[in-house]
């Protein structure tokens, strides 16, 4: 016996919905610090952690998240 | 420190107010400053002194980098992410947990810079009921704002 319609179009955004997470997951485990300079005129630079600016720029960013604190 | 179309001056309960509203529009959000052109404190979520100095040194790194002054500044680490923003004489710079959606953290901040140096009333907030009846019910009923 066929699969009622609704079950059919339940099955694929379930099927959508387990994708997207999927893709979630891999961006949480995969994402690596970065720094990104945007300019006037719509330049942009990513600065590499090992680079000196770069890593003078995860300094004072570090130095932010400290005097921020943790989320109230 | 920000950029240089500075406006008029920006009275400290104005940025107050503008912080707060920042506060309630990204629900990422662990703490934020308001600067004003010449680099000074004009709200800050907590000890200005620090956001101040930390605020000048990340904004003097970055422009060192690029040769040039930087906009905007976003900086993703393990421990969170951090965006700076000039815009209209004035600086923003917020912390955020880590995932914040960057695109959507620039744009709530460029508005509350832009009203700010515009000296034009920011939205009034709506109370905690108000931002209930937002959030989309079980059912999907409750989502008009």
């Amino acid at each position: 016996m066929p699969p009622k319609p609704h079950r059919v179009l339940l099955d694929r955004v379930s099927g959508y919905a387990d994708e997207a997470a999927a893709y979630m997951r891999r961006r949480r485990a995969s994402r690596r610090p970065f720094a990104r300079l945007y300019y006037r005129g719509g330049r942009a630079e990513d600065l590499a952690g090992d680079s000196a600016a770069g890593g003078e720029l995860f300094v004072a960013a570090g130095r932010l998240i400290e005097v921020a604190g943790k989320r109230r | 420190m920000p950029d240089d179309a500075a406006t008029g001056v920006v009275p400290g309960d104005a940025a107050a107010g503008a912080l707060a509203y920042l506060a309630e529009m990204s629900l990422d959000l662990r703490g934020a400053a308001i600067l004003d052109a010449e680099g000074e404190v004009l709200a800050a979520s907590d000890r200005p002194e620090r956001w101040r100095e930390d605020a000048a040194t990340l904004f003097e790194v970055a422009d060192r980098a690029g040769g040039e002054p930087v906009e905007q500044v976003h900086i993703g680490t393990e421990q969170g992410e951090v965006f700076a923003l000039r815009h209209g004489g004035l600086a923003a710079v917020v912390v955020t947990e880590r995932f914040a959606l960057a695109s959507l953290t620039f744009f709530d901040m460029r508005a509350v810079l832009r009203d700010l140096a515009a000296a034009k009333p920011l939205p009034t907030l709506k109370g905690p009921e108000a931002r209930k009846s937002r959030k989309r019910s079980p059912n999907g009923e409750g989502n008009a704002a």
